[in-house]
């Protein structure tokens, strides 16, 4: 789970722009990979805000048989209680993504905050930080997941919790290198020669520096966030009382919608999830490329350079 | 006897705007077997590009046109597929930065050998005894061919370079900035084990650097090279003695020189961008000489002395 | 060689610590649960006396330091406690599933790294062509695709066309009808097909991006301009030169994302009812079972801290400046 893990350069020096929207607009430019992702998600954070306003029927309301079979009326069908599957889809849309921000922020958060603790000061807090987070890497995150959800209960705050406190792990490392260059630019020792304060080198030199990163990690985070949500809803250990596109995958699954052959209870909310998902990597990769150009050429191709006739010798003048 | 001649040599580059620059903008040069010259110039100047043409290792958004001939053959004419053939087994390169020339995860001896074994020269025992001859000869120890790059300090792994340079006798050795990176001391002895290399093994060798006063103790001859183009050409002590071109004079002034006792003077401004037409000269707005016709059109080519050429308009006096 | 015996020997004492504070953690994990394994019990049998009495057999009155060295007592000598469902003791219940998944997980794995290596090498000395345009979306799709999803997938569409079972890991005819080794072996690779090709399907979308842009690396570096002036062939490069030294991430790749393969044997097990460490997993969470939900996560946590040893020594062969 970690293309995020990538090997990375330092980053180029993030400079101020003129203004937030306008470099937010010109990178979707340059960069139609992120903007093709960023339409998709806009898309789905819109459902998740005003879907329950426009869905067509209630969240628990049945409308018609046990895995009614898509008609005009039902365009993705009925589910195993018979409700309606395009409703529930859009009710599933906020679950899902708060689960995904939320966890992704907790892990921000926390990830964020040792990882400049631990870039920014160095030495034995850092040695200690790094090697705990060492062996949290090597812990295998979903059956932990399972364990202290099992333990923990069933709740969407306790899956928030818990992905935020498994995943701060990839940010806190990222974070700290990052740090660990920008510590050492000339402004940051300027500033300390000068006297001031660590909490305001870390809040006036350091995170500015930083943000841009640690957004692109958020978002890929988010990514990873939502994958868990569903798989630990698969397993039976998501909140009860909400709907998800996870908990409508386990939902299909438990209830053989599979001999039912009724792919519309299955497929859809498997869709939602994989195009959100392959949005924010969008997205994310995208972020993460052009805060981390790698600009150097291949030196083999599979074209030569070519050959051109000689230019007109010109004229004596 | 000529071992390589090149002719009206050019080399385009496609830029990722639509644009094309002109990197080298038509260079003629000849070499005699033996022979050492300096090709020099400021960076962007066009010199690495004009070797890496005569390797026929331009990337595919280059193009080329002239002729580059080897022993009279135009090895230039068929592109990739006749340069292939001569790569390594008749012109050898030495990168710049040894260090990533190297690939790190390989012995040294494995990377020497490699050329033999793909030109079909030599294989298993043999090419490990020939590798150890090579390291030998540029003054390493043979056993150290089962050495990774990352055990060898900087001037050894030059050293290796040049060994490897050397596996398939080439005819004609390319040196990029082969001593940049280096300390003094190293320097000198890298020098040192080029001159005795290309006497006694007959090899021609073109050095590109910078440093018009390090080709001067190297080279017999030196070609400067200025927007793509050769501004001077002329054996080094003519060119040391009696500089044509002002270019060439203050590339001379901006080099710390041991010998001379002067002041370090840089040449003002930076050399223009290639990727537009220019017209006249292209060093006049640098220039400390530069007269009116400079700005009309490039300057022709005046013969000072028998093989001293230069192309300015203003005569130097010496 | 005195620097890489230092450094294996580094390498296996992290491993020592690491499997230590898994096992602390296991502890401790556990000793947060709401009440305390016996309260987990609902039996009829189960009265307050009966669980008195088994807290005094747990050793569960003893203080909290005390349980600490019993459990570490115990777990070194391999006694993980009884199943709470079968009274089997977990290590037994554990050693089948395990032997039933390694094999699928395997296969799964091989697919998805010569599948990964194959397209991402080509969309790397490729670039920019079609065939590297569909790799790097193929590869985002399939790593965006839920595991379970997919797993549900391969079941509706591809099951059928292709006759292959898509329950359990053996037919329970076979054994009475004397089919034979061979017959035998075919059914269980048939039974495997499906589950393994899930976990090669999601795991190839990661594998390929990353063998992809580690080749991009690798072929921006000057070694490989050295390689083609000393007159090698395209092939000689990429696989000498470029894969190798890709190789190291690769490898670092592969075996990081083991924890990730468990996970996803969890959800495919479960899907495909296949009786793996994955679905012991599934149903010990289902029948609330913590010493055989315990004993799986600490022998995973296990296994993972010592195939990540195997890649410490897999690198020190592969890369020479690793002592360094």
């Amino acid at each position: 789970m970690s293309l995020i893990d990538a090997p990375m350069t330092p980053l180029n020096e993030v400079r101020k722009s003129p203004s937030r929207l306008r470099s937010l607009l010109s990178f979707l430019r340059k960069h139609p990979q992120a903007a093709i992702g960023f339409v998709i998600l806009m898309f789905f954070v819109f459902v998740a805000i005003f879907g329950p306003y426009f869905a067509p029927y209630g969240e628990r309301e049945q409308v018609g048989p046990i895995f009614g079979t898509p008609s005009s009326a039902h365009p993705l069908g009925l589910d195993d209680g018979g409700i309606d599957m395009l409703s529930l889809l859009i009710y599933g849309a906020r679950v899902t993504l708060i689960v995904g921000f939320a966890g992704a922020v907790v892990a921000m958060v926390v990830g964020g905050a040792i990882g400049i603790i631990s870039g920014y000061f160095g030495g034995k807090t850092d040695n200690a930080l790094m090697r705990t987070t060492d062996y949290f890497l090597v812990l295998p995150d979903l059956v932990l997941m399972i364990v202290v959800a099992s333990i923990w209960g069933r709740s969407l705050r306790n899956i928030i919790i818990i992905i935020g406190l498994i995943y701060w792990t990839f940010m806190a490392r990222l974070i700290r290198s990052q740090v660990k260059v920008v510590r050492e630019r000339a402004y940051v020792k300027r500033a300390q020669a000068l006297g001031a304060t660590h909490t305001r080198i870390i809040f006036k030199h350091v995170i500015p520096q930083i943000a841009p990163l640690l957004l692109a990690q958020t978002v890929l985070m988010v990514a990873l966030a939502i994958f868990l949500e569903t798989a630990i809803s698969f397993l039976g250990l998501g909140d009860p009382s909400v709907t998800s596109w996870g908990k409508m995958i386990e939902t299909a699954f438990s209830r053989s919608a599979i001999s039912y052959g009724a792919w519309w209870a299955i497929a859809p909310p498997g869709i939602a999830v994989a195009l959100v998902i392959m949005a924010f990597n969008m997205v994310g990769t995208a972020a993460e490329d052009s805060l981390n150009p790698r600009l150097k050429v291949s030196h083999l191709s599979r074209r030569h350079f070519r050959l051109r006739p000689l230019p007109d010798k010109e004229a004596p003048k | 006897m000529t071992v390589l001649a090149i002719e009206d040599l050019h080399v385009w580059f496609e830029l990722p705007d639509g644009k094309e620059l002109h990197a080298v903008q038509g260079i003629d040069l000849s070499l005699e077997r033996g022979e050492r010259l300096g090709l020099v110039g400021e960076s962007g100047c066009g010199k690495t590009t004009a070797i890496l043409a005569m390797m026929g290792l331009l990337p595919p958004t280059a193009s080329a046109a002239g002729r580059i001939l080897l022993d009279g053959e135009d090895i230039l004419a068929g592109g990739d597929n006749t340069m292939r053939a001569h790569r390594w087994t008749d012109i050898a390169m030495v990168f710049q930065g040894a260090m990533n020339a190297f690939d790190p995860v390989k012995t040294i001896g494995s990377q020497i050998r490699e050329p033999m074994q793909a030109a079909g020269l030599a294989k298993g025992k043999a090419a490990r005894a020939r590798t150890g001859e090579l390291l030998e000869l540029v003054g390493i120890a043979a056993e150290r061919q089962d050495r990774y790059p990352h055990e060898f300090s900087g001037g050894m792994r030059q050293r290796a370079a040049i060994a490897m340079a050397l596996a398939c006798e080439p005819k004609v050795l390319l040196a990029d900035e082969p001593t940049t990176a280096l300390d003094v001391m190293v320097q000198a002895q890298i020098l040192e084990l080029l001159i005795r290399l290309t006497d006694e093994l007959g090899l021609a060798m073109i050095m590109v650097t910078h440093d018009l006063p390090l080709v001067s103790q190297v080279c017999q001859r030196a070609a400067v090279m200025y927007a793509g183009r050769i501004s001077e050409i002329g054996t080094t002590s003519e060119l040391y003695h009696h500089p044509q071109h002002p270019y060439t004079r203050m590339l001379f002034r901006a080099t710390p020189d041991l010998l001379a006792e002067r002041d370090v003077i840089s040449i003002p401004g930076s050399p223009p961008r290639l990727d537009q037409e220019i017209i006249g000269c292209p060093f006049r707005p640098r220039c400390d000489a530069a007269i009116d016709t400079c700005a009309i059109a490039y300057p022709p080519t005046r013969t000072a002395e028998p093989g001293h050429l230069s192309a300015c308009f203003v005569e130097e006096s010496a | 060689m005195r620097a890489g015996w230092s450094y294996v020997g580094r390498r296996a004492l992290f491993a020592l610590i690491t499997i230590f504070i898994a096992i602390s953690l296991n502890f401790v994990l556990f000793r947060l649960a709401p009440g305390d394994r016996t309260s987990a019990l609902r039996c009829q049998g189960c009265t307050q006396e009966f669980k008195q009495q088994l807290r005094a057999d747990f050793g569960l009155d003893k203080s909290v330091p005390e349980q600490y060295v019993i459990y570490l007592n115990q777990t070194v000598r391999g006694d993980f406690g009884r199943s709470f469902v079968t009274e089997q003791p977990v290590i037994s219940e554990l050693w089948q599933p395990i032997k039933n998944t390694l094999p699928m997980i395997l296969l799964g794995t091989i697919i998805s790294i010569m599948l990964g290596i194959t397209t991402g090498v080509i969309a790397a000395w490729r670039r920019n062509t079609l065939a590297d345009k569909g790799t790097v979306w193929g590869g985002l799709l399939f790593y965006s695709l839920p595991t379970q999803w997919l797993a549900l997938m391969l079941i509706l569409y591809l099951a059928g066309p292709l006759n292959l079972p898509t329950s359990d890991i053996a037919d329970p005819y076979l054994a009475y009808s004397n089919a034979g080794a061979w017959a035998e072996f075919v059914d269980r690779l048939k039974h495997m097909i499906l589950p393994a090709a899930t976990i090669g399907l999601v795991l190839f979308g990661e594998y390929t991006l990353i063998v992809r842009s580690s080749m991009l690396e690798a072929l921006g570096e000057d070694y490989i301009l050295t390689a083609r002036a000393k007159g090698l062939s395209n092939w000689e490069i990429i696989t000498q030169h470029a894969l190798r030294n890709s190789m190291l991430p690769i490898v670092t790749l592969v075996f990081l994302s083991l924890g990730f393969i468990f996970g996803g044997t969890i959800l495919i097990e479960t899907v495909f009812n296949y009786p793996g460490i994955g679905l012991q997993i599934y149903e010990s969470v289902g029948n609330r079972d913590y010493p055989v939900l315990q004993g799986a996560f600490l022998l995973l946590t296990v296994v993972i801290i010592l195939m990540n040893f195997l890649a410490d020594l897999l690198y020190f062969k592969l890369d020479p400046r690793v002592t360094e």
